[in-house]
């Protein structure tokens, strides 16, 4: 007698392949969509376990319909906390910190390509209180909106953002606004206060790195974390460039952008011994020759990608500082420090607590040209 | 052939089995019955069944693979884990500005204690903590625990869980964090290592070092006010915090004296780090190089500046304010956006200060106002110096020596004392002899009165009526006389008394006179007239005059 057809559906492989075909169809639903191996057991960052506890950390919300608890007593031993070569073996926590003027789609894209394990990245927003500020904020927001609840591995540890509390001097952000001598103490003043503000509220006792990255940096290496921490030095900076349509040559080119990267000059400090106490150095302006080494100048396509420089002054382009060396007090000047204001003060008061700056003139990340 | 795998398989499924309807013919065709459409329908719940098995297994073992069905009633099915975990936070810094009123508008205040070997202290400290009246849970506390040697951390964590085992939430604290960092200070921590002038710039600095690391670590954008509190204070008011608060002021010190034993003047200024500027500081400050460091209070730098500790009148007005440069770090509050700002405790040379001081010269440079309360005084707890401990041992010394020399002199008067006590008692002995005599005397006046009466009566009953008038007169007298018998009797035992007193104060005054008293030889003289007594007891015990004592 034949077999009934129903039951030769019941084939036991008929089961399997469907399993298979389940398995294989959840795995590409949920898992994240670059294909990355889904690894479980990645270095956790830690976790707070009260809403009173360092932004640096995510926390675990307390059900509603119960009464709070005490927040508990935390010890955090920042004897064991490290800034190595080797940031990610050691799960060290990165900040990245960005006063944010205006938002731009491409550094949020740019922000989440990185390599570096984003469980252990915790970002920093300081945005200040004006009309544009709040189109800013609310972009910002619906971008985080999605990272957040987007798959887990593409999630960043924790987000701070902040509103500003100092008035910003200059009612316009254009560039050419921006820009003007005469304009830079009060502007730098203002962005020293905000990147104060941000740093000193969002460093946590677990934060092990700090990376200044702009709001206009729209294109760096996925791997910039890592490769910078790789020279184990306390600040270091990679040249900020722009790209552009060269007009001359009639194709896309590159060009120097952030000329706070410098080697100090004998010129610029007899300029400075001549100053007032509050009148501050300036680069990248025709009406004061300083004859400083511009890292911006010294790119080099074919030389070693790899080569670093000793700088008196930084940009706060792209920058990553050990936290200790944020956490000894080097801060960002908002007054004449040396006649240096903001990062380049910045370098200079790291430089008065015995920590050194670096730079990278052949490592490139990209300011968006506007 | 499977099939054939198969044919034992009916026994699994009996009710399939020979049912002719069931099986189908091949040379006939017949749309499928109901029947067979349920047995799919089984076959898929089945599939579905094991799937689900599967996946709760997967889901199980594997959290990662968890889908994210979002936030709202989906999330009880995602792991309740994860929707609890709040990444994204929002601050506005407009809202943390201080003001005077911080209580009322429920302003954050992170309290920070650098440590170190305070173990002693503690105990002290979590009682002011306690008695603060500002509220606590508005409070957050931060500890910075650095090289230390002693049992630190370990009763502050006890006497933090203490704090916030308390049933009361409002007596429960805000954030509690205990950093533990060492900075590997060679500087000894002792009072002696800790004030000598060469240790003083690399030991303000390495301070300045941790206060900066506390703060950069403990610092919220929720907090209006920072305020920095040694544990060693001693006496503080419970309202410190608001008393400061009200000045409204970005940076604001009290006075802080300290107390000290009577011998070194009763109390003494402590902190000398929060001064006024002077012409003579400034020019002083341009002749040294980059990296010095003006520490105050030292002979070495001269630099002639108003204290705020100097300025103070126990009875002035505790509100009184005044400007100051440098400000001292054993209490000072400071609006959070101070700190947020950048200001800090430089750990360089900044305008040739450092930490507290140099906060204060950081502050008055980014403008912000920094002032000094002369009139209100905190307490700093007195520890001996080693030149004092030197001095109390001394003293001590001395004391002994004293203590010694009295015990010696004591030892020799009790000598004399002891040589007179036998005299004194014969004295004793004689008056009560005297008084035995005198009671004597009396009651054989008495008898002998007795008998006269008796025959007096005798007599009355004899003579009759005639005679009692006469007769009562005479009895009248004679009780009279009895009365006045007795009443010298009574005399007697007041003399008795005051003899006793009186000799009391003689042995009082052998002490100083001992002499006097050694010459037994008027005694009698002495009991026989009382005047003479009076001369040795002082006028202001003057006894009434008695009736003369009658002789022997």
């Amino acid at each position: 007698m034949p077999t009934p057809r129903s039951l030769r559906r019941q084939n036991p492989i008929t089961f399997v392949l469907a399993g298979i075909l389940c398995i294989g169809f959840f795995i590409f639903f949920f898992s994240s969509s670059d294909g990355a191996p889904a690894v479980g057991t990645q270095g956790t960052g830690e976790t707070a376990s009260n809403v009173l506890s360092p932004p640096s950390l995510p926390f675990r919300k307390s059900k509603s319909n119960e009464p709070p608890p005490a927040p508990p007593v935390v010890h955090y031993y920042m004897n064991n906390l490290t800034n190595t070569r080797t940031p990610i073996e050691n799960s060290e926590t990165v900040l990245i910190l960005t006063p944010l003027a205006k938002f731009y789609q491409e550094y949020w894209d740019n922000l989440l390509r990185i390599s570096y394990p984003h469980n252990l990245v915790s970002l920093g927003f300081i945005i200040p209180k004006t009309k544009e500020g709040n189109a800013a904020y609310a972009d910002l927001q619906t971008q985080i909106s999605k990272t957040q609840n987007g798959p887990k591995l593409k999630r960043f540890a924790s987000i701070t953002i902040l509103r500003q509390d100092t008035e910003s001097p200059l009612n316009s952000q254009s560039e050419a606004e921006r820009h003007k001598m005469e304009n830079q103490k009060p502007r730098r003043a203002a962005m020293a206060k905000a990147r104060n503000s941000l740093l000193f509220t969002t460093m946590g006792p677990t934060t092990s790195w700090v990376l200044w990255l702009d709001a206009d940096i729209v294109e760096f290496p996925p791997t910039m974390i890592q490769d910078l921490a790789a020279y184990d030095v306390p600040i270091i900076a990679p040249n900020c460039f722009q790209r552009f349509y060269n007009e001359d040559t009639k194709k896309n080119d590159i060009r120097g952008y952030d000329f706070n990267n410098w080697i100090d000059s004998p010129t610029a400090q007899a300029l400075g011994s001549k100053m007032g106490k509050d009148d501050i150095l300036l680069e990248g302006y025709g009406s004061m020759a300083t004859y400083r080494s511009l890292m911006a100048k010294m790119y080099d396509p074919s030389a070693d990608p790899g080569a670093k420089i000793k700088l008196d002054g930084v940009g706060g382009a792209a920058l990553l500082v050990k936290a200790e060396v944020h956490r000894d007090g080097a801060m960002f000047p908002p007054f004449p420090f040396y006649h240096l204001i903001e990062t380049e003060g910045f370098a200079k008061m790291a430089s008065r607590l015995n920590w050194e700056s670096y730079g990278l003139p052949h490592y490139l990340v990209y300011h968006y040209n506007e | 052939m499977h099939r054939n795998v198969y044919s034992n398989g009916h026994a699994a499924y009996p009710s399939m089995g020979g049912s002719g309807t069931f099986s189908i013919q091949p040379h006939k065709f017949q749309p499928r019955s109901q029947p067979s459409l349920r047995r799919r329908r089984q076959l898929i719940q089945r599939i579905l069944g094991a799937g689900s098995l599967f996946f709760i297994a997967l889901f199980f073992f594997f959290p990662n693979l968890r889908p994210n069905l979002g936030a709202g009633p989906l999330s009880f099915f995602t792991s309740s884990e994860d929707a609890q975990l709040e990444t994204v936070r929002y601050y506005d810094l407009n809202n943390v500005q201080g003001t005077a009123r911080g209580w009322e508008r429920e302003e954050r205040i992170l309290l920070c204690a650098p440590l170190r070997d305070a173990a002693p202290h503690l105990d002290m400290f979590f009682g002011h903590l306690k008695n603060l009246t500002y509220p606590h849970n508005l409070i957050d506390l931060a500890f910075l625990v650095g090289d230390s040697k002693d049992n630190t951390i370990q009763k502050l964590t006890d006497n933090l869980k203490d704090l916030q085992a308390n049933p009361n939430p409002k007596q429960q604290f805000g954030e509690i964090s205990i950093m533990e960092k060492d900075f590997g200070q060679k500087v000894k921590q002792d009072v002696e290592s800790r004030h000598g002038f060469a240790a003083q710039a690399g030991r303000r600095k390495s301070m300045a070092q941790a206060r900066n690391w506390l703060l950069s670590a403990a610092l919220r954008p929720t907090h209006s006010w920072v305020y920095w509190r040694d544990v060693d204070v001693e006496t503080a008011p419970f309202t410190i915090l608001e008393d400061l608060m009200r000045h409204n002021k970005d940076v604001i010190v009290p006075n802080v004296w300290r107390p000290l034993p009577d011998w070194l003047g009763g109390e003494q200024p402590y902190d000398l780090n929060s001064w006024q500027e002077s012409e003579t500081a400034l020019a002083l400050a341009d002749t040294l190089d980059e990296d010095a460091v003006i520490v105050e209070g030292y002979a070495e730098y001269a630099t002639w500046r108003p204290h705020l500790a100097y300025l103070r009148d126990p009875y002035g007005d505790p509100d009184m304010e005044m400007e100051i440069d440098g400000v001292g770090g054993v209490s000072i509050l400071a609006k959070a956006k101070v700190f947020r700002s950048g200001v800090h405790f430089p750990a360089f040379s900044f305008e040739k200060h450092a930490e507290t001081e140099g906060f204060g010269k950081m502050a008055k440079r980014m403008k912000f106002s920094v002032v000094g309360l002369p009139h209100y005084t905190i307490w700093h707890l007195y520890e001996p110096s080693v030149d004092d401990i030197r001095h109390m041992e001394e003293m001590e010394k001395e004391r002994k020596a004293k203590e010694a020399e009295e015990a010696s002199k004591k030892e020799r008067l009790d000598k004399i004392k002891n040589t007179f006590d036998s005299k004194s008692s014969d004295w004793e002995k004689d008056k009560a002899k005297v008084q035995d005599l005198v009671q004597q005397e009396k009651n054989e006046a008495k008898a002998k009165e007795k008998k006269a009466k008796e025959e007096q009566k005798e007599k009355a009953e004899k003579e009759k009526a005639e005679k009692e008038e006469a007769e009562k007169e005479k009895a009248e007298k004679a009780e009279k006389a009895e009365k006045a018998e007795k009443e010298s009797g009574s005399e007697k035992v007041k003399d008795d008394e005051q003899k006793e007193s009186q000799k009391a104060k003689g042995e009082a005054k052998k002490e100083t006179e001992p002499r006097k008293d050694a010459e037994p030889v008027n005694r009698d003289v002495e009991f026989a007239d009382p005047e003479k007594i009076h001369d040795v007891r002082g006028v202001d015990d003057k006894p009434k005059l008695q009736p003369p004592q009658p002789r022997l």
